[in-house]
């Protein structure tokens, strides 16, 4: 497939060259190339969700290699392959469940059917469905002996017992193909609808007289601090300026188009104003699986302003920044360092950064970090498109969203080889 | 929360029944029991009681296990020897509340039996050995064999009140048998074969989440750590021999882990593996704790509210790290979270060990002889169970759901 490769080289380019800003436009981008793989994608009479999975897998890789810094790839990445697995399953389990009917009458002839016990349809739905499901202590005496195979499961069970209904099969993998695209289409009407959803909770947590807080600029606070404004909220916004890029001062213009009270501070004004402030309202570029958050740089510090006047610290985030890794060292790791020319005005300083200066280094660096760690432990609450909840609650939201077996795509490859 | 769960409660009120009957049947195993009910009871009471004596059946698996030996309960082996033989005569009658009094102690001496294999965690030996009750079954209906089960795992639990896994894996199998709905389709004689194969199975089901947990642990171990570890533990074990297969380069120190010395065996084994090992006293934790980059503990028993319950000095290592920030990482397998809710220090049923002090200590001095202490949740980063690498609200949340 010689146009999908061409989309996805172009894709893998933009993500490079940083040419797409902001995680929510990456996700939704992400998520109409790997529509487009999909329906391109050539799919075998056998194991069509094994070729679905390893196709997105290659693409996902050297996506995901292509900006390692920016999650929310891996995070769609991760959903579309959640969904393949989910529709396979829910399609498997159907086909069995039907055909379990048809080899309880003719069981007698049938050798082979011996190894395995014939269960009924209820009790191999019930076993299918926890297999996509992650580990639980439910399970741990359950199908144990099942998830050795557990990514194979599926498919090869399908293969054996539906040997001698290969007709059906060309409508299944059809079908396989059209639900997971469906599927995927939700899920970018998701990514694109995720700020009216946040928006939408704005009145149950931002109070008539209150002081809210932000840092630079996001489109959520943004949407959010409108919603509350239009159900007829009145309330006051200190915005920092979010330097060194000082995004905070669109945001600032934003909000006083639509009418609100705005005031803007320094970033280091903020442990001066935060005493004053009823609340800090923040986005976040991605929110890990322990409740961490990945912040624009500066919000560390807002976080412990906030922590140390006992104001609510709260992180908007749609479902496509919860991303299932842990962070390791996610200050140097999970950080971007951008050009100095946002800090300096060339001319200025350029002197100094000069390397010819014959002592073979210039003997002043800057250092332009684009991201912050935020640790769980300053987060009050997280308003994500399902509503608010605890740090230590996301493991259960990512859980839904993805498996287990996803969690590791760029290994896959190397531990093969 | 902040008051003991239910389930807690009517735990306690059960107990005291079982505590009548004296629930000492073992003369297998090489060191000898003594009196567990002694153990349930707090120690102001009988200030006469001499605590060296008295010892947990679950510590004494793990000093089997463990391997080392004082010389302190050489001389208790020889002196309770001599006890056991009159005591057992006793026990026999006592136990047999009613015409399962046999199997009871079948039951026992199964378990017992499993657990003297080293590498076999108790909660695998209590899983099969329940699985060996059900082979030993005249019962001809589910609802007889629950009954004769729910039995055996009671007198299991209450022989020994002080293994949390023992009994978190009774209550695991139980669950099992009551719940599962695979069981309710299938006629009785293949439900029962279902069963055992299950129990069987469990032990590749313990040695493999400790394979999962050390696997899960390997992204968290980077090049140049320095590791505390505090104890000796399996899993802990585990993870650190993978990380030096993986070449990661670590350093590890080692609590001495007074008194059963299970830390110089834990120095041993990655001696072994040449890991570069350093030997700290247990009081030169806090000493050592600004060159630590993490601190690795395993876990006795995992609880309802996060916590762990783990050797004596795993608290104050915790309190220690976490003044310090650094993070606190527990291993412990999923079937060791256990349906408690400890409010403070002395919320469990003390498990006691004997502690040599070399010299011998006045009568009127009281020894303190506990040998676990309660770790709460706000000191521990994450858990790494088979279940996945969980924060300790997680735990709850998934005991919930289970028991729910």
């Amino acid at each position: 497939m010689p146009d999908t490769q061409a989309l996805v080289n172009d894709f893998l380019n933009k993500l490079k060259k940083r040419k797409i800003e902001g995680s929510q436009a990456t996700a939704r981008q992400t998520a109409e190339l790997l529509r487009s793989v999909i329906s391109q994608q050539r799919v075998p009479y056998t194991n069509q969700a094994g070729a679905l999975i390893d196709a997105m897998k290659v693409v996902g890789e050297q996506l995901i290699a292509a900006n390692p810094v920016e999650l929310a790839v891996g995070n769609i990445v991760r959903r579309v392959l959640h969904i393949i697995r989910e529709e396979d399953l829910s399609l498997t389990t159907a086909a069995i469940s039907g055909m379990n009917l048809s080899a309880v009458s003719d069981d007698d002839d049938d050798g082979d059917q011996d190894d395995h016990p014939v269960l009924s349809a209820a009790a191999v739905a019930a076993a299918a469905r926890s297999t996509l499901r992650p580990p639980s202590l439910h399970t741990l005496l359950e199908d144990m002996p099942d998830s050795a195979a557990v990514p194979h499961t599926s498919s090869s069970g399908g293969d054996s017992e539906g040997k001698s209904k290969s007709a059906d099969k060309s409508t299944i993998t059809r079908k396989l193909k059209h639900d997971v695209i469906e599927a995927v289409n939700e899920l970018i009407q998701d990514i694109i609808t995720c700020h009216e959803q946040i928006a939408e909770q704005a009145v149950e947590h931002i109070h008539q007289n209150e002081v809210i807080l932000t840092l630079g600029s996001s489109r959520t606070v943004l949407e959010f601090l409108c919603a509350a404004k239009e159900k007829k909220r009145s309330f006051r916004v200190f915005v920092a300026e979010g330097a060194p890029r000082y995004q905070g001062h669109l945001l600032a213009k934003e909000l006083v188009a639509r009418g609100l009270q705005t005031t803007l501070i320094t970033d280091s004004a903020v442990f001066a104003m935060i005493s004053r402030v009823n609340m800090v309202i923040v986005g976040a570029h991605v929110v890990m699986a322990n409740g961490g958050v990945i912040a624009p740089v500066g919000l560390n510090m807002v976080a412990l302003a906030a922590q140390k006047h006992a104001v609510p610290f709260v992180v908007l985030a749609g479902s496509h920044k919860l991303c299932p890794l842990y962070p390791h060292n996610p200050e140097v790791l999970l950080n971007e360092l951008r050009s100095p020319s946002e800090l300096l005005d060339f001319g200025e300083f350029s002197d100094c950064m000069d390397f010819g200066s014959g002592t073979g280094s210039p003997l002043l660096h800057v250092v332009n970090p684009t991201f912050d760690y935020v640790p769980p432990k300053l987060v009050s609450l997280f308003i994500t498109d399902t509503g608010g909840h605890n740090p230590s609650y996301m493991y259960r939201l990512i859980a839904d969203y993805y498996s287990a077996d996803d969690l590791v795509i760029q290994r896959k490859p190397t531990t093969g080889n | 929360m902040w008051w003991r769960s239910a389930s807690f409660v009517l735990d306690n009120s059960r107990n005291p029944v079982n505590d009548n009957v004296p629930p000492k049947s073992i003369t297998i195993s090489p060191p000898p029991l003594t009196d567990t009910t002694a153990a349930a009871a707090p120690p102001l009471q009988n200030p006469n009681f001499n605590w060296n004596m008295s010892m947990s059946a679950y510590y004494q698996t793990r000093a089997a296990h463990h391997g080392v030996v004082t010389s302190d309960w050489l001389a208790q082996a020889q002196e309770a020897a001599a006890a056991t033989g009159a005591v057992d005569g006793q026990e026999d009658r006592s136990d047999g509340g009613g015409g399962t009094g046999g199997r009871a102690f079948g039951v026992i001496d199964e378990f017992n039996r499993w657990r003297k294999q080293p590498d076999l965690a108790e909660a695998v030996a209590a899983i099969r050995a329940l699985a060996a009750v059900i082979g030993n079954s005249e019962a001809n209906t589910m609802m007889e064999l629950e009954i004769e089960l729910k039995k055996a795992s009671d007198s299991l639990k209450s022989w020994d009140t002080t293994s949390i896994s023992l009994t978190a894996g009774c209550d695991l199998f139980m669950r099992y048998v009551t719940r599962t709905s695979a069981l309710e389709y299938e006629d009785f004689n293949s439900a029962k074969s279902r069963l055992i194969e299950r129990a069987e199975k469990f032990g590749e089901i313990s040695c493999k989440a400790r394979r999962i947990i050390a696997m899960l642990s390997q992204d968290f171990i980077f090049d140049g750590c320095t590791i505390l570890v505090h104890g000796f533990s399996r899993v802990v074990l585990e993870v650190l021999k993978t990380a030096a297969q993986n070449k990661k380069l670590f350093r590890v120190f080692c609590t001495e882990g007074r008194p059963d010395r299970t830390g110089l065996r834990l120095s041993n084994e990655l001696a072994k593996l040449d890991v570069p090992v350093k030997l700290l006293i247990d009081s030169a934790v806090a000493y050592t704790m600004d060159e630590v980059d993490m601190v690795f503990v395993g876990a006795d028993g995992v609880v309802e509210s996060g916590g762990i319950i783990n050797m004596m000095g795993t608290y104050q290592i915790a309190l220690v790290a976490h003044s310090m920030n650094k993070p606190v990482y527990v291993a412990a397998e999923s079937y060791k979270f256990a349906r408690l809710y400890p409010l403070d220090q002395k919320d469990m049923s003390p498990a006691l060990r004997p502690i040599d002090f070399g010299v011998p200590i006045p009568s009127k001095v009281e020894v303190e002889t506990s040998a676990r202490d309660y770790t709460p949740p706000q000191y521990l980063t994450l858990l790494f169970t088979d279940l996945g690498v969980l924060t300790p609200s997680v735990v709850s949340d998934e005991l919930i759901q289970l028991y729910l």
